[in-house]
């Protein structure tokens, strides 16, 4: 049945893809954005706070002329205490979400990295504990000894998921 | 600058070519195919549209021509007669001849003679032969024919609005490098900043100038709109319109489309009487309605004006209560021109009976909101038992803004100037404490003050009562007034007055009304731009 085997080949060689992703600290976990889905990585820019918004939507910045919210997980899920300040200098990484591009703003340069696609596990239930629902979770890397979260970033930034707004 | 009337030639000149052009492809698809009713149906149009295009500018040969050529296709559209023997070489000499005399009246020509085609193409409505001669020159006219392409371009809306979003692009970096001209302080450098400065406001004046229409492309609509209205409503109207070449943004009129759909529904339904109860009223049978547009500085007003019932305030003024929008003995004490602007709060209507046309209690708020939507003002002026005029007050591009700048809180915001009614320092002495509420005495009247800090200040709790004794120094307020409206808001500084190209709020932030968009200053500082209309909703849900 060569039909099959060539299916099956296939299945190999998809399992063996290695795909790149974005690494970067939230809290005291290493989470990973794949790369497509990062438009750059840049140190943040002058941010305007907007009253009335949130406290974890840090405000607007211009990026290259457009006009980008900036948001931090860390706040968003509470992964830090809420006194804690942002430093002097943090990195932004521009995301592409369905129609519009957004800013996340982490503490330390985000790190690019191969793993294979493979070694992605599906979340286990215990993601729960640290406030961030399970389907924002694409699956979880170990990559020598580091565990790394890949988030969905599509699913995390729907304009009411990421915004905890109710619409008007 | 071309004159209007060079202009509109210009238009009717590269219609008419286009028509022309129409009229051949599809006289040439009929006579291959004489049951092909699209393209007859098409021959019908255009010959309907250039007889009309042609009597309004007084091109009365043209019309004449077009207006026998559509009377025939219009016969042969009812059956009466068939495409086919003599008809059709008369049809496409007609064709031909409307060609010459097209080109003719380009080129400033005498137009020639068309006495035979007239007189063929009425012996063809009687239904008799035409008198057909071999024309000797034919041939030659043949080979010399040109074929020439328009000088009018359809565009596209879609590219002219990224067009504008460009030039809107270019103008903040033109305000930026002008700054950091001047910081930098190079003569060469400045002079080409100017120079860039000159030419960018030039692009931007020629995009925008490309985007204006008549507003009569929109007002042009409303005879028959009116009429149907009238009919439905069992009401005798008669329709004025004025100001048809006053011009405006496409986009803007394409906005407000629906809302003066709803204002002259509503002022046909609502507002004039039936022929029976003007009599009684002392009036003539026929109501009028007027819709007239003007220029007022560098705004467009647009205004529907019925001589109608009028608006019963004291009946609007129990509605209010009833709705519980305000309270009895409140509402007691407004003047006429606040009452009246309850009519724009969401779901009042005023109808008893709900009829197709007008009052199903969505309404006069749906037109606020088109309104509001471009930074625009509407207001309603009425005189019980005479009329009423609702005022449409609309910018003429949707681009450029003229805005206030202020800061608070070490940031700069704007205020678009069409809200603002005034800006006014005054000492804390001249603030009283009103139930909480500051309220300053500004020619003769009370306007509610409101420290801004405190009104966006995050937390959705009511505001505490203002204190006088808060107030420290000089308190630099801003005016702003929206639906007959006015607030004043404390801010920390008055910036300046300037002109800015707002960019929509990005999503996802763009569920927070307060801000209309945000805009970029010359020193590439992002600046938050107030939704007045929002604010004002934010102070009255948040007030103690």
């Amino acid at each position: 049945m060569p039909d099959q085997e060539s299916s099956s080949e296939k299945k190999a060689a998809k399992q063996d893809k290695l795909i790149q992703l974005i690494v970067f600290r939230l809290g005291d976990e290493e989470y990973g954005i794949r790369i497509e889905q990062v438009k750059e990585v840049t140190v943040t820019p002058e941010i305007a706070r907007m009253p009335k918004t949130p406290p974890f939507v840090k405000g607007i910045a211009n990026l290259r002329g457009d006009i980008i919210a900036i948001i931090d997980l860390e706040e968003r899920f509470k992964l830090r205490p809420a006194s804690d300040q942002l430093p002097a200098t943090s990195y932004t990484l521009a995301i592409e979400a369905k129609d519009y591009t957004i800013g996340i703003v982490v503490r330390e340069v985000p790190q690019p990295l191969s793993i294979p696609l493979s070694i992605i596990e599906k979340a286990p239930e215990f993601i729960q504990d640290i406030n961030i629902q399970d389907k924002y979770i694409e699956g979880i890397a170990k990559v020598d000894g580091r565990i790394i979260i890949v988030l969905d970033m599509p699913k995390l930034l729907s304009p009411t998921e990421i915004m905890q707004l109710q619409s008007k | 600058m071309k004159s209007r009337e060079e202009e509109y030639r210009e238009i009717f000149m590269a219609e008419a070519l286009e028509y022309y052009d129409a009229m051949s492809r599809h006289i040439s698809e009929l006579e291959k195919d004489p049951a092909d009713e699209k393209a007859l149906h098409e021959l019908f149009r255009l010959m309907h549209n250039l007889k009309a295009n042609a009597r309004a500018m007084g091109f009365n040969d043209i019309g004449e021509v077009a207006h026998r050529m559509e009377t025939i296709f219009g016969l042969i559209r009812s059956k009466e007669r068939t495409f086919s023997g003599s008809l059709v070489s008369v049809l496409f000499t007609g064709v031909d001849t409307l060609g010459g005399m097209i080109r003719a009246v380009d080129q400033d020509e005498e137009v020639a003679n068309a006495d035979k085609l007239l007189h063929n193409l009425d012996l063809l409505v009687e239904g008799e032969e035409p008198i057909l001669e071999e024309d000797e020159g034919n041939a030659d006219e043949d080979a010399s024919r040109k074929l020439e392409l328009s000088d009018l371009v359809y565009i596209q809306i879609k590219k002219l609005d990224h067009l504008l979003n460009l030039v809107g692009e270019l103008i903040i970096d033109r305000d930026r490098i002008l700054t950091l001209s001047q910081e930098i302080g190079n003569p060469a450098l400045q002079a080409a900043a100017s120079h860039l400065f000159r030419i960018a406001d030039d692009l931007q004046y020629s995009v925008m100038d490309a985007r204006l229409v008549n507003v009569g492309s929109l007002f042009n609509k409303f005879p028959r709109v009116v009429r149907d209205v009238a009919v439905a409503e069992r009401k005798e109207v008669e329709l004025t319109i004025n100001g048809q070449d006053i011009q405006i943004d496409r986009n803007i009129l394409q906005i407000i489309t629906d809302a003066l759909l709803h204002l002259v529904r509503n002022a046909i339904g609502h507002g004039l009487e039936t022929p029976e109860e003007r009599v009684r009223a002392g009036k003539p049978e026929q109501g009028s309605l007027i819709l007239s547009a003007q220029t007022e500085r560098d705004d467009v007003l647009i205004q529907v004006i019925d001589d109608g019932k009028g608006i019963n305030v004291d009946q609007v003024r129990r509605k209010a209560v009833e709705r519980g929008l305000v309270s009895a003995e409140a509402a007691r004490n407004l003047d006429p021109s606040a009452v009246r602007a309850f009519l724009f709060e969401p779901g009042f209507s005023m109808a008893k009976e709900v009829t197709d046309i007008s009052g199903r209690g969505v309404g006069l708020d749906v037109v606020k909101l088109a309104i509001d939507s471009l930074g625009g003002q509407l207001r309603v002026d009425s005189v019980l038992g005479q009329g009423t005029t609702f005022t449409l007050v609309l910018p003429t591009s949707i681009a450029v803004k003229g805005a206030l700048l202020f800061e608070l809180e070490e940031r700069s915001y704007a205020i678009p100037l069409m809200h603002t009614d005034s800006v006014v320092s005054l000492q804390p002495k001249q603030l009283n404490v009103v139930g909480g509420i500051l309220m300053a005495r500004l020619l003769g009247e009370n306007i509610p003050v409101v420290d801004l800090r405190k009104l966006l200040h995050d937390g959705d709790d009511a505001l505490i009562p203002a204190i006088k004794t808060e107030l420290v120094g000089r308190q630099d307020i801003i005016i702003v007034n929206y639906n007959n409206r006015k607030l004043g808001l404390i801010v920390d500084r008055f910036l300046r007055q300037q002109d800015i190209v707002i960019k929509p709020m990005s999503k996802p932030l763009d569920m927070i009304d307060l801000f209309g968009g945000v805009t970029l200053l010359g020193s590439g500082q992002v600046c938050l731009v107030i939704d007045v209309p929002a604010l004002t909703r934010l102070f009255l849900a948040k007030r103690p």
